[in-house]
């Protein structure tokens, strides 16, 4: 299994880093790697509110948590030191436990199958390095658990033929979709005709993340291992006393650890592959995973990787997905075969009892054992940071003091409880300024840049309600005033009520105008009629006539 | 009022300067609290200021807060924070705030207790921050509030808002205790503030004429 590529496919050594790279078994499951899963940071429903720990089951997206803990249980079995790509994605060094399982395919199969037995379809990749083995682990076909064993989920790219495999791979399978459009236009349609560029040219052509993809691209890592070893302990710790059985405080500590664990890497001109978060219980057992880094997480990506990592641990009844055990039936004999043999714990990979999920879920949606009593981050193979431009073109940048108010904010009402405005375009008030959660990408929610046709042109309102406003408007008799498919109007406003304030009269009007927006989607068509109406107190309203019923959007005051 | 050099950089926050003759210093003083009356337009073009010359802002307790408008005012959304919804934890989340901003503007969920208000105002002492309260704040050093408002452009059935003028009425404690009257153009019609000149008007200021323009036709002109 320890098979070396020959260094004659390598168009271009670039030095002692250049190793050949070890054996890696990819394992993807691709019920539990769903869109909302990729980034579990910040879109867990429960992250949103204020008493997360003894909040009830939160959705799918626990139940996959807690799944997906399981299958890395049952992978953890066959080899202890299991790296988390991302949800849903884990890999392993092959070489130790395919010679102790009898293969490469042998040991797959026995995983597919274990994974199998908890309900959840797995493919399996084994290639030189990571990036080729997910390629592999993508391209083998869908399993069922039927047939798992029968082994067309499996892709066992034969030693020294890496590159090859690589090679006939569309640049599309580049995670920076950006480059891979560009290489495509550039007449680049495969990994092997971009590996095929000199190295040196796709670094000034391309800066850094194009010299990454190009080392994908030619089956190497993605960047050389920083060669000395870390000057100090970079880890990060933080103790709770007492501890903790709410989710939000240790995922905000989280955050906070992780702004010192990068900080610390940063002053060192470092940053790290992967982070290994390693929380302990009350009750002195520990969880201990290794996240995906790669210097790419922010401090709120750590976060979510903490949160989805002990969300695992947790235990909502009545909340289960299929597969998904009772608490207390899941006696070691319950799981999969070959799950925690205890020969293939290799000494120094983790501490023993490091990985226990299901024997201490507790119930009602707590921490169990009492709680999360320390919470550890240890960057895991350090790299030379390449640097990441934070603030490029006038991007502001947030000062630690804004950060902290904020995130001080954020621990005490939830994530999305403090919000930036981005100013974009589209036809409301509303629509037009999107908030977004602090910490998180700031985009519009519709391009400014648009002429959008039907918007209220003018001063804009000072007031412009989240939800608008029930109204009534009237004519002198008192009949409400209403509005034609033609636009026709009854007749002229002429008192304005709006409930929990005095009726008001009517000095000057103008609409309606009509307003038929997004017509070809059933669920967000709208049809309006908008109306300015000025009343006698001095201030101006924007009133529209939506389904008969009269709405205020916004105030002019 | 005269800008005395280098108190309106350290001692106070700029206001946009339409703003500046209707607080006593020309900025909004470090360290206090100013009332308005009522969330609009005038709580935001009092925190645009400070915001367009590079202060973080929070908003707090004010999902209405209309973004765009202030946008149009000056604010810097991107130095923006907004908590629409404080709850009941609201002191605390303001003094979080104040740690980070050099300006929070508040509606309070509920009326504060004065105790609850006295630790505010310490912690704003402390720091150096500025809190504008829409509503009533009854230590707040300046109160301010638009008492007359007319918009122009809006006719019976045509035309569409363009300008509003407003009569805005500063006073206070101490150096506040003066009262202030200014006109001001809020908005005008590209969204931004101006000191109304009384001629402009779009009605007579001292009879309270009803909204369609009785401006004089003619008006003397100096030079």
């Amino acid at each position: 299994m320890s098979a070396r590529r020959p260094a004659a496919r390598r168009p271009v050594a670039r030095g002692p880093a250049d190793e050949p790279l070890p054996r890696i078994m990819v394992v993807t499951c691709p019920d539990l790697h769903s869109p909302d899963l990729h980034s579990p940071d910040l879109h867990s429903p429960d992250l949103h509110s204020p008493d997360l720990g003894g909040a009830g089951p939160s959705g799918p997206d626990l139940v996959a948590a807690r799944l997906l803990e399981q299958v890395i249980a049952v992978v953890t079995g066959f080899c202890p030191k299991v790296e988390v790509v991302e949800p849903g994605v884990c890999a392993f060094g092959a070489r130790g436990p395919a010679r102790y399982f009898g293969g490469e395919t042998a040991l797959a199969a026995r995983i597919i199958a274990a994974v199998a037995n908890l309900g959840v379809e797995s493919r399996v990749g084994v290639a030189e390095g990571l990036f080729a083995a997910l390629l592999a682990a993508r391209a083998a076909s869908p399993a069922s658990p039927a047939r798992a064993a029968g082994s067309n989920a499996i892709l066992v790219i034969p030693p020294g033929e890496t590159t090859g495999f690589l090679a006939v791979q569309p640049v599309s399978v580049l995670a920076d979709q950006d480059l891979a459009g560009l290489l495509k236009r550039l007449g680049l349609g495969t990994l092997g005709d971009f590996a095929a560029l000199p190295a040196r040219d796709v670094a000034s052509r391309f800066g850094d993340a194009g010299e990454c993809a190009h080392r994908l691209a030619r089956g190497l890592d993605s960047r050389p291992l920083a060669a000395l070893p870390p000057p100090a302990d970079l880890s990060v710790a933080q103790e709770f006393d007492p501890p903790e059985a709410r989710a939000e405080p240790v995922v905000f500590a989280a955050k906070a650890l992780a702004m010192r664990l990068h900080a610390g890497l940063a002053a060192r001109g470092l940053t790290c592959v992967r982070v290994q978060v390693r929380a302990t219980w009350a009750d002195g057992r520990e969880s201990s995973r290794l996240w995906r880094h790669d210097g790419l997480l922010s401090a709120a990506g750590v976060a979510g990787r903490v949160r989805w990592q002990l969300d695992g641990w947790r235990s909502a009844p009545g909340d289960r997905a299929p597969g998904d055990r009772a608490p207390g039936d899941r006696a070691p004999g319950d799981r999969a075969p070959g799950d925690r043999a205890p020969g293939d714990r290799a000494p120094g990979d983790r501490a023993p009892g490091d990985r226990a999920p299901g024997d201490g879920e507790a119930n009602a949606g707590q921490y169990p054992e009492g709680g999360v009593a320390a919470l550890r981050l240890a960057p895991d193979l350090l790299v030379r940071a390449a640097g990441q431009q934070l603030a490029l073109w006038g991007e502001t940048v947030v000062s630690d003091g804004v950060a902290r108010a904020a995130m001080r904010v954020q621990a005490m009402l939830g994530h999305e409880a403090v919000l930036r405005p981005v100013i974009g375009g589209g036809r409301d008030f509303a629509s037009r300024a999107t908030p977004t959660p602090f910490g998180e990408k700031r985009e519009p929610g519709l391009a400014a840049d648009r002429p959008w046709p039907g918007r209220v042109i003018g001063p804009a309102p000072g007031v412009v309600y989240p939800a608008a406003r029930e109204a009534e408007v009237t004519d002198d008799a008192g009949e409400i005033v209403t509005v034609s498919g033609r636009c026709d109007l009854s007749a002229a406003p002429a008192r304005l009520a709006v409930p929990g304030e005095p009726p008001r009269r009517v000095t000057g009007w103008a609409g309606p105008w009509p307003l038929s927006e997004r017509w070809w989607d059933p669920g967000a068509a709208r049809r309006r009629a908008r109306f300015q109406l000025a009343t006698d107190d001095g201030r101006a309203w924007l009133a529209v006539v939506q389904d008969g019923r009269w709405l205020i959007e916004a105030g002019y005051w | 009022m005269p800008e005395l050099p280098g108190v309106s950089g350290s001692g106070t926050l700029p206001v946009l300067p339409a703003l500046r003759e209707l607080l006593p210093r020309g900025g909004l003083a470090r360290g206090s609290v100013l009332a308005a009356a009522e969330f609009g337009l005038l709580c935001l073009a009092l925190v645009a200021g400070a915001s367009a010359d590079g202060a973080w802002c929070g908003i707090a307790g004010i999902p209405e807060a209309g973004v765009l408008a202030a946008a149009g005012l000056g604010l810097d959304a991107e130095r923006t924070l907004l908590v629409p919804d404080p709850g009941p934890a609201w002191p605390q989340v303001v003094a979080s705030l104040l740690d980070g901003c050099e300006i929070v503007l508040l509606r309070p969920p509920a009326r504060a207790p004065a105790q609850v208000r006295q630790r505010l105002e310490a912690t704003l002492r402390r720091g150096r921050g500025v809190l504008l309260v829409a509503g009533d704040w009854p230590g707040a050093q300046v109160r301010l509030r638009v008492v007359t408002r007319r918009w122009t452009g809006l006719g019976d059935g045509h035309g569409r808002l363009r300008a509003c003028c407003a009569e805005v009425v500063a006073d206070g404690r101490g150096e506040a205790a003066m009262t202030r009257t200014r006109w001001l153009w809020l908005p005008t019609e590209d969204g931004r503030v101006a000191v109304a000149d009384p001629l402009d008007l779009p009605f007579d200021i001292p009879a309270d004429l009803p909204f369609a323009g009785t401006a004089p036709a003619l008006r003397a002109v100096s030079g």
